[in-house]
Formats: structure tokens, C-alpha cells, sequence
């Protein structure tokens, strides 16, 4: 599902997880024992979701100059589809791992409601200098800190700037604007904007994450998504008519092929703009790589705070680990601009430390990135990450039907409601 | 009774306990709870079983898991039997015949789900054949389309069937006395009546087994279906066996997840003891 770059980074590499994805459920329901940590040594095992090459040799590198410190972490790496539906079961089982990467904000949060995770507050005091925007996510409901991030990313819609010259557009920065720069493509034969639904339905998720933010203000998205709220509410469908707007704009082709493939397509000139997150850019090949920039995602009412998507990855720990005080040292040590930026610098090229001394790579796409991540009032993740990967599939399905059926959109946040009224009751 | 066949008979039996009996029935269990994976399970009864009446998704998948075992089940055996027939003879390059057929078996299930969705891809193979002669208008994104997506799946899954049962019935036909076909010929019996009357009749052992396999492959597809559409788009080629996964796995619903396994289990049962017994009858 969604979220985390890192594997999204690594084109083809999704298919492949889709296929060891595949072969979960055979064993999934038969061992709920742990995947064994090393309690007799007194070595942390850090559970990780970081698979693709990159970030799996960052990690490595992170880790083997933590350990020349004194430290002792052994990194257990699982394929990141196979670990989003075990984490569960790592959790709750009698031998847990000590330290697993994973999200900030709701994701972790419904953890810390089930008493599982480590309470990390002491870590924290060495922290002073984070935003507040981070602070609140790494805090559980009781007000215990529980996450400690470690780097984030940005959405933006996405483009070539040769492309836009060779157009004769420029990049907007209001939705009336934005219709004007559709329209303009459009009359060029291009499809204006680009997505990539096959395979990937999360996708459609950012649509709905930006015009709710911007049409209703991040607070009203974050209760919808923890089910305060209901889909079937008018405000929900005025997000529906404002996309209904641009939805003649979108590349038909779009939802028969998987997100990789529609990076693709853009990176080729054959559609217009992208709204994805910024490992499109790493994906580029390197002539194409300083040709690529981003706009914010158009403002449409100006009344409501700007907020924009930045999914944030971190650390958290398990309530059970065998050794809290090492556990609490090897986070202290993370949440250090110096730690943070051997991971940034040995990772891909587009994620930002979380820690504001950190420093990013010195690209002006990152520079630009970033100082839109923090001018921004508010700060959601997306869809899955403020919600939960149980909503997430309902969002896909009314989403994927709303962008086929657009008339049937009062039936579809009804099926919605009751979809999402069954993941809140479970 | 010597120890030895005892030790055959009870160490399989206690390793079966461990590793099949005792999840199924735990699974059984689950199906009257609700149940987070995390938090201890609830008793609810058979509130999973009733709450499937009113949720449109668990029909549309019933349906489609009926669909399926129809035109996959039909069509491989039809598809299966008559490439064995057609190749059971021995000529020279009957054997390029017959591996070409059973190749796709060879492959992994989510290898053949990436070759074909290559097919399906837009201005892919499928689009350009139907492009080259003159049925352009029909193209559609085959995959993405909610009336074709189920269809599109059933394909390629049918496409490796039809080898393996194939395989089967080949099997059977080489078991089937050659004096028979010879007494049939010198009563007079015309190919189409030898076929009918001979083979078929003696092929009643093969067909129990090509039966079984058929269900059981049927109601347990998952593989090919997840990693060409995982159901969608919007639940239209969900089967029961995927909406089992993604309840279970994506939902976290634990209790209603066991509840529609139980529900495959017994539609299984069903299909094949229905076909047992009427075998037993009629050799009794």
C-alpha cells in the first residue's frame, strides 16, 4: 500500500514484492511466535522495513558506525509489503524485536492505545529543537512520546521544465490558474495530468489528501480520518465536485498502469503533471534529474491554513524490549543531526532529516522541498498514515470508483461511510 | 501390528495435529469471534456469518468465486481433455506439442500474472492484435475495467490450467486397454462413439482426481488474482479467497476473515464429497 518511499523508489522492485506479498498468507497464520531477538547477548535487534537497496545499505552504514560507538544493533530487514501486514504479530508476540522503523502520527499511535510501544519521553529531552508539527505526531493520545522521526519527504505535482517551456506554461499557483494550465496542455495533445492507478489504487489517495486540505483545512481531514467525521458529509463531496473539475484532464491510460509506469510516462513527455512524492525524482535517469521541478499543490480557498504532505519515518520500540535503556540510547543517537545525515547522504537523494540541524542533500529541488515542508501551518502524512492501513483500502475503492464513475459519487461515499464504519467498529 | 507401521501411522498424524488440525481448528474458533491480532478475541457468535448477508463485497465475491469455478473449472477440463486427445497419439513432434502446453505449469503464478499484464498493458499485445485485425473499437484497459477485469484474470489462470489437466487426462488415456479400442473398431464403433462409449467410461478414476483438483484449485485462487488486479478495480474481480486476505491482512479483521475461510472450506467440502459419494454409489 502506501507510504514509504523507499521502496517505491526502486522501480520493478514493487512487483516483485507484490509477488512475496503473495505468499504471506500460507505462513502468516501459522507461527505468531517472534522473529527471535538475541535476548541472551544484550543486543538490540532493530526490526527493518528498509529493503530497497538504498536504503537498506544507508541503514547498514548508520548502523556499523553506531556500533564502532559501543553499541550493539542487529538489523533484521523484511521486504516492506510483507512487514506492513506482520508488524502486528512482531508486536504482540512473546519474543518481540526490540526496535522497529515505521510512521509517525495515527499509525503508531494505535499501537501505543494497545500498550505495546516503549514510552520514549526521555529521549525526547534531548529533542528540544524539533518543530512542534513532530512533536505532536510522536505523541500518543495519554501524551506519552512514543516515535522518535528520523527523515521525511514532500508531495508536490510534478514536471519537466522543459516541457512547460516548450508549452508555453507556467507553473500555477492558484486553482483557477491550474484549470488554465490543464487546458492549455490539453489543446497540445497531451494529457494533462498523469497518474497511475493499475496496481498502485493508493495513488488516488494524494488527490483526495490535497483537495480535502485545502477545500476543508488539515484539522477536518484528521478527524475525518480518525472517524469523526463522516465521508458522506457534505463537505466530503464538495472535495468530490472540485475534482470532478479536473478529472477530464487526467490521462485515460492512467489507471491500467502502475504508478512506476506513469513516473515514466511523464519523465517521456507524455503526460503533463504528476502529483506524487518526491522519490519520483530519484527514479529520473540523470539527464533528466535537474530538468524535473515541482509546484504546490494549487490553493484553492486562501481563507483555509496552508497545509501540505510530508509522511515522516522514524523509530519506535517495543514496550517489551529486553533492555529499555539501551533502547533509549541507540534513539537518542538517531535523533542527532550527525546520525541523520550519514543515513540522508548514503540513502536516496530526496529525503530530509527530521531533525532541523540536519543537513539535506544541496540540490535545489530539496532546497525548495524543504522550505515548503516548514513555511507550511500544518502537516498531514496521507491517507494511510493518518488513518490506518485497514482504511486505506476503502479509500482505494470508492477513489478508483469516483475516477470511473464520477455521476455515482453520492452512492460511493455512502459505500464509504459503511466501509469505513466497519474498520472503525473492528 | 509391528512398531514399525505404527511409527508411519502416528508420527505424520502428530505433526498433521500440530501444523493442520490444530490451526483449522482454531480457525473455526476465530470465525465466532471478533479479533484485532493484537487484543484478545471476542465471542460474538455467529455475528461473522450473519454480518456476510448485508456486505455487498462478500456477494460480489461469492459470485465471482462461482463464475470462476465454472468457466475456469469447465473450461480447463473441456480445454484439458480435448488437447489430450488431440495429442495423445504418438507422431513425430508430439512432444514439442505437448511441452508447449505444459510450460505455462512450469512458471510461478505471479510470473504469469507479470507476463500477462504486460499483454494487458495499454498499446500492449492484446490492444495491438485486436488493433491489426479491425476490432480497435473493442479495446478497453482491460485490467481497470470492472466488466472485464474478472474475465481478463480467469485467462492466463485458465492458459496454465489446461496444461496441467492436460497432464492428467494423457495420464489416464495411456492406462486405457488398447483391446478395448479394438473391439469397439471391429464392432463397427465410429471415432466420435469410441470416444464416447471407451474412453470416457474408463476415464471415471482420472475424472475424481481432475475433479478434486479443479475445486480445490478454483476456490483456492488467490495468487494470480492479487498480483494482476488484488481484486479490484473497486472489488470487481474480488474472489473469496482474496477478500479473505485482505480482510485478514489489510483490515485486520480477524474473526470475519476466518469466518469467509470457513465459508470456502465448506463450499469445498460440499463440492467434492458431493462427487465422492455419488462415485461410491455407483461402484457399490
Amino acid at each position: 500500500m502506501t507510504g514509504l518511499a523507499a521502496d517505491r523508489r526502486t522501480f520493478l522492485k514493487g512487483l516483485g514484492v507484490l509477488g512475496a506479498a503473495a505468499l504471506v498468507p500460507g505462513c502468516a497464520t501459522s507461527t505468531p511466535s517472534g522473529s527471535g531477538a538475541s535476548a541472551a547477548t544484550g543486543e538490540l535487534a532493530l526490526q527493518s522495513s528498509l529493503s530497497s537497496e538504498q536504503t537498506k545499505a544507508a541503514l547498514a552504514k548508520m548502523i556499523d558506525a553506531y556500533n564502532k560507538t559501543g553499541g550493539k544493533v542487529k538489523v533484521n530487514t523484511v521486504a516492506v509489503e510483507i512487514y506492513r501486514t506482520q508488524l502486528p504479530t512482531y508486536l504482540a508476540s512473546a519474543n518481540p524485536p526490540d526496535v522497529y522503523t515505521w510512521y509517525a502520527g495515527s499509525v503508531a499511535n494505535s499501537y501505543a492505545k494497545k500498550d505495546l510501544l516503549l514510552d520514549v519521553s526521555s529521549v525526547w529531552d534531548t529533542m528540544k529543537n524539533y518543530p512542534q508539527a513532530m512533536q505532536n505526531l510522536s505523541t500518543s493520545d495519554s501524551g506519552q512520546k512514543i516515535f522518535v522521526p528520523t527523515n521525511y519527504y514532500w508531495w508536490g505535482v510534478y514536471y519537466r521544465k522543459s516541457n512547460f517551456a516548450k508549452w508555453g506554461v507556467k507553473p500555477p499557483t492558484t486553482w483557477a490558474e491550474f484549470l488554465q494550465v490543464c487546458e492549455t496542455i490539453q489543446s497540445k495533445g497531451i494529457p494533462p495530468i498523469g497518474i497511475g492507478t493499475g496496481g498502485t489504487p493508493w495513488v488516488a489517495s494524494a488527490w483526495f489528501d490535497y483537495l480535502n486540505i485545502r477545500i476543508n483545512g488539515a484539522p477536518f481531514h484528521r478527524r475525518l480520518l480518525a472517524g469523526e467525521e463522516r465521508f458522506d458529509d457534505p463537505k466530503v463531496k464538495a472535495v468530490f465536485s472540485k475534482w470532478q473539475e479536473v478529472l477530464p484532464y487526467f490521462d485515460p491510460k492512467g489507471k491500467s498502469i502502475p504508478f512506476q509506469e506513469a513516473t515514466s510516462v511523464l519523465l517521456a513527455g507524455r503526460s503533463g503533471m504528476f502529483l506524487i512524492g518526491a522519490f519520483v525524482a530519484d527514479s529520473a535517469p540523470k539527464d533528466a534529474a535537474d530538468d524535473i521541478d515541482f509546484f504546490q499543490f494549487p490553493i484553492i480557498d486562501p481563507e483555509v491554513p496552508v497545509a501540505e504532505e510530508a509522511p515522516i519515518d522514524g523509530y519506535f520500540a517495543s514496550k517489551r524490549a529486553k533492555d529499555p535503556e539501551a533502547v533509549k540510547k541507540f534513539l537518542t543517537w538517531v535523533a542527532t543531526a550527525e546520525a541523520q545525515e550519514l543515513y540522508v547522504r548514503n540513502s536516496t537523494g530526496t529525503v530530509i532529516p527530521a531533525n532541523p540541524d540536519g543537513k539535506s542533500a544541496d540540490t535545489p529541488l530539496v532546497r525548495k522541498g524543504k522550505a515548503m515542508v516548514e513555511s507550511a501551518k500544518e502537516l498531514t502524512q496521507f491517507f494511510n498514515r493518518d488513518s490506518s492501513d485497514a482504511l486505506q483500502p476503502t479509500a482505494d475503492a470508492a477513489l478508483i470508483k469516483f475516477m470511473d464513475k464520477p455521476d455515482q459519487v453520492d452512492q460511493i461515499l455512502k459505500d464509504w461511510q459503511a466501509a469505513a464504519g466497519k474498520v472503525f467498529k473492528a | 501390528m509391528s512398531p514399525l507401521i505404527l511409527a508411519f501411522v502416528f508420527i505424520p498424524f502428530a505433526i498433521e495435529a500440530v501444523w493442520v488440525f490444530w490451526p483449522a481448528l482454531q480457525g473455526f474458533w476465530l470465525s465466532l469471534t471478533d479479533w484485532d491480532g493484537l487484543s484478545a478475541p471476542t465471542f460474538v457468535g455467529l455475528g461473522n456469518f450473519h454480518d456476510m448477508f448485508s456486505d455487498p463485497i462478500f456477494k460480489t465475491a461469492l459470485k465471482n468465486t462461482a463464475i470462476w469455478l465454472v468457466l475456469f473449472g469447465g473450461l480447463s477440463v473441456i480445454g484439458g481433455f480435448g488437447m489430450a486427445l488431440l495429442l495423445q497419439k504418438e507422431r513425430r513432434g508430439v512432444g514439442i506439442y505437448r511441452a508447449a502446453l505444459f510450460t505455462p505449469v512450469v512458471f510461478s503464478l505471479v510470473v504469469t500474472a507479470l507476463i500477462w499484464r504486460v499483454f494487458y498493458q495499454p498499446d500492449g499485445l492484446v490492444d495491438s492484435v485486436l488493433r491489426g485485425v479491425g476490432l480497435g473499437d473493442f479495446i478497453r484497459p482491460w485490467l481497470a475495467d470492472p466488466d472485464t477485469a474478472l474475465y481478463a484474470v480467469i485467462l492466463p489462470a485458465l492458459w496454465r490450467q489446461i496444461g496441467y489437466v492436460m497432464v492428467l487426462y494423457l495420464a489416464g488415456l495411456k492406462a486405457v486397454d488398447p483391446a478395448l479400442y479394438e473391439a469397439a473398431r471391429v464392432d463397427g464403433a465410429s471415432a466420435w462413439q469410441r470416444t464416447l462409449y471407451v474412453t470416457i467410461p474408463q476415464l471415471k478414476g482420472v475424472n475424481s482426481v481432475v475433479l478434486s483438483v479443479i475445486v480445490i484449485d478454483s476456490l483456492r485462487s488467490f495468487d494470480i488474482v492479487w498480483s494482476m488486479t488484488r481484486g479490484g478495480p473497486y472489488h470487481s474481480s474480488e474472489l473469496l479467497s482474496t477478500y479473505m486476505y485482505s480482510t485478514a491482512f489489510q483490515s485486520t479483521q480477524l474473526g470475519y476473515a476466518s469466518a469467509i475461510a470457513v465459508v470456502i472450506f465448506i463450499l469445498a467440502l460440499a463440492v467434492i464429497l458431493g462427487y465422492l459419494i455419488r462415485a461410491f454409489r455407483e461402484e457399490t
